[in-house]
């Protein structure tokens, strides 16, 4: 299946694109480029990439401007962002794009969130009825989760958090994101609420367990779950 | 002049006398005496007074051609004539005295300000000194010396002589002791002073905010006390409008000294933002085609993880750099948040995963400690610099531990190693820029990791401290979050049910 799979990679550096070409090609994943916005945008009217990768660096025009239209075009997309470039990543998750690859790449990492993507992306619904990790089972249709099969009763906030952290499994999503959906609007800068709530939820679900949590915080983005999940 | 009056007077009173009008003639002779008593002070104006009585008396008295006065309203006139010499030539003494006062005071005025509009147009030290003594020589006609350190400043130095008029190379000793004794004190000396009043010259400190920055001498060819005692405030007035020059001219130096250092600072930031851009990109494909080739056997992939690991160690350095010069510059932005400091440890370990491969990590953050007020993305990269340098540092199979404590109304934050630990006396040392590389026993690293943690967590409102475990070796890199940086999180409950 992979190998039908078509990447663009959306980068005006060479050895940038080769670099990507390099990581992805090996995991079957077919691969075009475009070095610039307009070759981009061009190149989505000709092909349709499931993903693609977006440096947001462009020539010719912001690369925060194309992800509305590679989304219209059906594409995941990846921003591919310096390590420190937190305003960036957090302006291209709320415009829609599914998650960012931090450069230096490490080429697992990327395989990870090009899978990630198309899975969200393959099949939202898939989530829809019960996710497992760990000892855990989210059912979102009872509104039910359960650790070592035992039920484990979370806080209505708490649990719509990990709801939405678990629709989105893999991915990260923006403080902004999460307190808009949970809290409503008028909410995106209460960090706080969302701290709070992962607290609840990791001391429910985590216990004293000295394992890194599953809830991860990327200091200044947002939350993800830290699970890879079974296509 | 007065002999004039007084002639042309009696000429006009013998015209009146001769028309038999006599008494009134008296007055006229007030004319030469009011003149001579005003303009000519009092002894001048007494003999005219004299003359008129005398001269009024034999004249127009009688009986005439005599001394003898015959009618006593007459001695009145003649006692009138007397009074009023006295009283004219007091009023006109005080009234030219005044006028000399005012003439003085203006040719000092025109002094202070011919100088002053001289010291404007100065702008070095060599300057002012010939001025000195070319101006105050001329003010007071006197020889002049000028004596300041060389090179300027600390007076521990030798005072030369940076000018002179008539020039002059070379002061007897006892006269340079007396100039020593100025600068050093402070306070004239030499004639007229109340130290070293053998000396030829009169010395006086020249003071520019305190200190004094030279001695000007003044003397005369006799060798007498060159400065009378009402001379001595307009020089004081020069000296210190040379003072508030010296100042000025010293301001200016600093400010073009560190024009120069603002310079070079913006020109080295520059320089290091452009290369640190320019490497990064290249390095990023080393980096991502290192961790994409599979090694075939256990050396290719022993080369790959050391080529890697180098690759990355100049990626750190880089990033490294690239933070330090937006501490140095200012360029700092902080957005603060509450952040909870057990997951950015989390994020910071997983960020640090590949650096860190099988290092045993103990962390002991309780996970309901208070919110704590920081960047995110600065405190980050604060925490990722102070485990990366406890696992560069501590032994290889050494554990690093980090730990959170509540101390007194804050929490402490320490990344603790099992090494060797810090030199004592070098806790403060640590955290300064490129000490590494000045150091003798440490190894690896860019010198910048703790520096940038120090830059960071200050821009933060934080403070960091180094020490020695006091149980076994290794060394503890505390973050110190003050009380005013927490948030409990007691009370926010509601928003999060």
């Amino acid at each position: 299946m992979r190998d039908s799979v078509l990447v663009l990679v959306i980068e005006d550096d060479a050895a940038i694109r080769a670099l990507l070409r390099v990581a992805l090609e090996p995991a079957g994943y077919r691969v075009i480029e475009a070095a610039n916005a307009t070759d981009a945008l061009g190149a989505v009217q000709v092909q349709t990439p499931q993903v693609v990768l977006l440096d947001l660096g462009l020539p010719d025009r912001d690369g925060l401007d194309l992800i509305a239209p590679l989304r219209k075009a059906g594409a995941a997309v990846l921003v591919v962002s310096a390590r420190d470039a937190v305003a960036q990543k957090v302006a291209a998750l709320d415009r829609g794009a599914d998650d960012y690859v931090t450069k230096p790449f490490d080429t697992d990492e990327v395989l990870a969130r090009v899978r990630t993507a198309l899975r969200h992306r393959a099949s939202p619904d898939v989530l829809a009825a019960t996710l497992r990790f760990d000892d855990i089972e989210i059912d979102f249709a009872a509104r039910v989760v359960r650790k070592a099969g035992g039920e484990v009763h979370l806080a209505p906030k708490e649990f719509a958090l990990l709801a939405e952290l678990a629709a989105n499994a893999g991915k990260v999503v923006t403080h902004a994101q999460l307190l808009r959906t949970i809290w409503g609007p008028g909410h995106e800068t209460d960090v706080e609420y969302l701290r709070v709530a992962a607290r609840g939820i990791r001391r429910k679900l985590e216990g004293e367990s000295t394992a890194p949590s599953r809830i991860r915080n990327e200091p200044g983005v947002g939350y993800r779950l830290a699970v890879a999940i079974a296509g | 002049m007065a002999i004039v009056l007084l002639a042309l007077v009696t000429g006009a009173g013998e015209a009146l006398a001769a028309r038999g009008n006599a008494t009134d003639i008296s007055m006229l002779y007030l004319i030469p005496v009011i003149y001579a008593g005003t303009r000519h002070g009092l002894a001048t104006g007494l003999a005219t007074g004299l003359a008129a009585a005398l001269v009024y008396d034999v004249l127009f008295v009688p009986p005439l051609y005599s001394l003898a006065i015959a009618d006593p309203s007459n001695g009145v006139s003649i006692v009138i004539l007397i009074g009023a010499a006295g009283v004219c030539s007091h009023l006109g003494g005080r009234v030219r005295q005044q006028a000399r006062m005012a003439q003085a005071r203006a040719d000092r005025n025109a002094a202070l300000a011919g100088f002053a509009r001289m010291l404007m147009a100065l702008n070095r030290r060599e300057e002012l000194w010939g001025l000195l003594a070319r101006e105050i020589g001329r003010l007071f006609d006197l020889r002049t010396v000028v004596l300041a350190p060389d090179p300027p400043g600390e007076g521990g130095r030798s005072l030369v002589i940076k000018a002179g008029v008539p020039t002059i190379t070379q002061l007897d000793l006892i006269d340079g002791v007396a100039a020593r004794w100025a600068f050093d004190t402070a306070r004239a000396t030499g004639p007229g002073s109340d130290a070293m009043t053998v000396s030829e010259w009169h010395f006086v400190p020249v003071m520019g905010g305190n200190v004094a920055h030279a001695v000007l001498g003044v003397g005369r060819d006799d060798a007498h006390r060159p400065l009378s005692p009402d001379q001595e405030p307009l020089l004081a007035s020069l000296l210190d409008q040379a003072g508030l020059a010296l100042a000025r001219i010293a301001a200016e130096e600093e400010m073009l000294a560190l024009g120069k250092v603002e310079e070079r600072d913006r020109l080295r930031a520059a320089l290091l933002s452009s290369i640190g851009h320019d490497l990064r990109t290249p390095l990023t494909t080393v980096l991502g085609m290192l961790r994409a080739i599979r090694p075939e056997s256990e050396a290719q992939r022993h080369q790959l993880d050391t080529a890697r690991g180098e690759a990355e160690r100049l990626d750190r350095f880089i990033a490294n750099l690239i933070q330090m010069v937006r501490i140095e510059t200012g360029g700092l932005e902080r957005a603060l948040e509450p952040v909870d400091l057990n997951e950015a440890v989390t994020a910071a370990l997983d960020d640090l995963r590949r650096v860190l491969g099988n290092h045993a990590i103990a962390v002991d953050v309780a996970r309901d400690l208070p919110l704590v007020l920081a960047d995110p993305v600065l405190l980050h990269h604060c925490l990722i610099n102070l485990i990366d340098n406890a696992a560069k540092h501590g032994t290889d199979d050494g554990a690093v531990t980090v730990r959170a404590r509540t101390a007194g109304e804050g929490l402490t934050l320490a990344v603790i190693d099992e090494g060797p630990g810090i030199r004592p006396g070098e806790e403060q040392r640590v955290f300064g820029m490129f000490t590494r590389l000045e150091g003798s026993d440490r190894r690896g690293g860019t010198g910048l990791g703790l520096a940038i943690v120090k830059g960071f967590a200050q821009a933060m409102g934080m403070q960091v401290a180094a020490a020695n475990r006091t149980k076994g070796e290794g060394a503890v890199f505390t973050l110190l979050i003050p009380p005013e940086s927490l948030r409990p999180v007691h009370g926010v409950g509601q928003g999060a049910g």
